[in-house]
């Protein structure tokens, strides 16, 4: 939909050439869309968003009209329509290109969904996922009469909660707060400039998503390794997992969902007191919003999609080196850091080998040495 | 001496910065995070939720800071910086992996030979002038010459020769075979979609074929060299001889209705004269020598002589 810009200045195609996919990405720009009614709540909750996410933030002023969960009512009821995307899922893949976005925060009150804020997130200038929450109990930052953080400084995050590892919602949850509040990657960091925390935890776990073991909920395979490394895949299996449920199965699924636990998120400004050691005691100060969610409707991503959004560049020399990467055998890296292989060239019988002649090293055959004898004889007669 | 209480003075500040939990804290310092898989502890988060919040944040905050102090660090202007190792949580990208682009004909010389690329600043210490100059840009060095006002020349050189002109053109003739170099890079690079080859002999095929027709017959009666293709014509075709009845009487109604019609091509046709067949257009624009029939109304006597310049002269 959008025209292809040829540049026709240095600068321009400067600006052309950073929105290149890049190995080490930038942090996720976001843009906060309002839509048709949003309310007291959900503007406060966008503009504490907004200050916290700086600069890599977007605002749109205007109101849209726009429903990201639309095109999965559609497809439902109508049978007529092609598998072609809503027009909500079209304008959100607009933005992102023209903004250079990757990620949005569509913010609706509606009477059967008060305060509803959609997180959703991009990948290839398509939607990959998005989970819909609800928000409760706001406090602005502005009520919170304490000193805050830099903007754009790189937060440190805190999630509590077991059901963040187990329960695939709350993965999926998990990852994209990761995304949302993550700042620049770096490689390394100023320990002074570790200056705020964001909290996330959960409320108690009920008992009753405790019956329906979450663990029921995931296939078999996936262990703890496996979800730290690709988290999402266990959200992708699991919702489709979910719908080929049995009914009885799928029902305590559904009442499960009910009574998930509120997220609570909090940010404070750390304090470092000086204990005896090194490390110094942490103090927390609260600063920022703090929020309560309740989960609503989600997305899960798509099994392709997320294989493709999951590729990891080549490993580099540099990080072989340091020891990363899958164990290749016969190469290690030894204590000084440089990259040691070892060839096997299987047996060899050196008697077979065939190397140069040096006269002196060839073993005497026997009738020379009588010849040597009676020579040494003659040269004695001749010296006389 | 006693060192027992010295020891445990220290224990008690070690004390104060360590953290216990039932299940150890998840760390992943290159994402600067913390996961506390422990269940939530229901009495103190129906206490106080406030507190019980900030209590956990403060225990996984200890944790997470006490990982990232034990890191290398190294020194930095604004303190020390540490080093965060690799991150171990994994999240989706926004852009698909860049596709590896392939080497250029100068990266491949130089990954051959071992050469380094050495990053060479605008800026240049000039000897002579003991001051810092632009290699390139404003006042730059590779203008020297051309921007001087005086340029010493050899005794025997000829009198037409520019130094000023010289040293131009040899900059510019070095801007142009970086350009080629630059679109040849290109061209290789997403060239193996256009094989070079083929379209190359495409390309030569349509100049041989267009010279041919360029003769004075249009290439009709010029003998043909072994080894060339037949050229390629319009095909007339002319309807038979002998047409039915009925073909004649439709095609001689269509072309009598197509005259008669509002067709654009019938509308060519020149407007309908009367009086005698003057254009009277053409006639004022003659008599008014190009200014219109409104100048010609009573603008004899106006001042510009009829010896002027008119379109036509004055002479007529």
């Amino acid at each position: 939909m959008l025209r292809v810009i040829k540049p026709k200045t240095a600068r321009s195609k400067r600006a052309l050439d950073a929105r290149e996919p890049k190995e080490v990405e930038d942090p996720r720009t976001v843009i906060f869309v309002k839509g048709t009614h949003t309310g007291e709540v959900v503007n406060g909750v966008f503009k504490d968003l907004m200050a916290l996410k700086r600069p890599h933030a977007v605002a749109f002023n205007k109101k849209n009209v726009i429903h990201p969960f639309d095109s999965a009512t559609n497809s439902s009821t109508t049978s007529s329509s092609a598998a072609g995307s809503s027009t909500s899922i079209a304008s959100l893949e607009f933005w992102a290109a023209k903004n250079d976005a990757s990620m949005f925060v569509v913010g609706q009150t509606t009477k059967k969904r008060p305060n509803g804020m959609t997180f959703v997130r991009m990948f290839d200038g398509r939607v990959l996922d998005m989970i819909e929450v609800g928000v409760e109990n706001y406090k602005a930052m502005a009520d919170f009469k304490t000193p805050k953080s830099t903007p754009g400084n790189k937060p440190l995050l805190h999630f509590a909660s077991e059901l963040f590892d187990t329960h695939p919602r709350f993965i999926h949850l998990k990852s994209m707060l990761i995304d949302f509040f993550n700042g620049e990657e770096v490689d390394s960091i100023s320990l002074i400039g570790l200056e705020h925390v964001i909290s996330i935890s959960l409320g108690p776990t009920p008992s009753t998503l405790n019956d329906a073991t979450s663990m029921s909920l995931l296939p078999s395979t996936y262990s703890a390794d496996s979800v730290q490394a690709n988290p999402l895949a266990a959200v992708a299996s699991a919702s489709f997992i979910a719908s080929s449920l049995p009914p009885t199965a799928a029902t305590s699924l559904a009442m499960a969902s009910a009574s998930l636990p509120k997220v609570h998120i909090r940010a404070y400004t750390t304090k470092l007191l000086s204990s005896g050691v090194r490390v110094p005691r942490v103090e927390l100060v609260p600063m920022g919003p703090a929020l309560d969610l309740v989960l609503r409707r989600s997305q899960a991503p798509d099994a392709d999609m997320l294989k493709l959004a999951m590729k990891r560049p080549k490993l580099k020399k540099t990080d072989v080196e340091k020891g990363l990467g899958k164990k290749r055998k016969n190469v290690e890296v030894d204590e000084m850091g440089d990259l040691r292989g070892r060839v096997h060239v299987g047996l060899q019988d050196l008697s077979k080998l065939k190397g140069r002649r040096m006269k002196g090293l060839q073993e005497e055959r026997p009738g020379k040495k009588q010849r040597i004898e009676e020579d040494d004889g003659d040269d004695d007669m001749d010296d006389e | 001496m006693d060192v027992t209480s010295i020891l445990d003075a220290q224990k008690a500040k070690q004390q104060n910065v360590t953290v216990e939990k039932e299940t150890p804290l998840e760390i992943d310092a290159g994402h600067l995070m913390v996961s506390d898989l422990n269940p939530i502890d229901e009495e103190s988060y129906n206490e106080n939720l406030e507190e019980h919040l900030r209590a956990l944040a403060r225990d996984g905050t200890q944790a997470l800071l006490a990982a990232l102090f034990s890191l290398p660090t190294s020194k930095s202007a604004d303190g020390p910086l540490a080093q965060l190792p690799p991150r171990t949580y994994q999240l989706p990208r926004q852009k698909a992996l860049p596709k590896p682009k392939p080497p250029t004909k100068w990266e491949r010389f130089a990954a051959a030979k071992g050469i380094s690329h050495v990053k060479r600043d605008k800026k240049e210490w000039d000897e002579e002038r003991q001051e810092w100059v632009n290699r390139w840009g404003k006042d730059g060095k590779n203008r020297r010459v051309e921007e001087q006002w005086l340029t010493e020349v050899k005794r025997n050189a000829d009198p037409d020769h520019n130094p000023q002109l010289a040293a131009r053109h040899e900059r510019k003739e070095r801007i142009a075979k970086n350009e080629k170099q630059h679109l040849a890079n290109l061209a290789r690079a997403s060239g193996s979609s256009a094989s070079g080859p083929s379209s190359r002999k495409a390309e030569l095929e349509k100049s041989i074929a267009t010279t041919r027709a360029s003769t004075a017959s249009m290439g009709k009666f010029d003998r043909k060299l072994d080894g060339e293709k037949k050229l390629r014509g319009v095909k007339r075709k002319f309807d038979p001889a002998e047409r039915s009845v009925v073909d004649e009487q439709k095609s001689a109604l269509k072309l009598i209705g197509s005259m008669d019609s509002d067709a654009r091509k019938m509308r060519k046709a020149p407007r309908e004269n009367e009086e005698g067949s003057v254009n009277a257009r053409k006639a004022i624009r003659f008599a008014s020598k190009g200014k219109g029939a409104a100048s010609m109304a009573g603008g004899e006597t106006r001042g510009k002589s009829s010896f002027a310049k008119g379109k036509k002269g004055g002479r007529r």
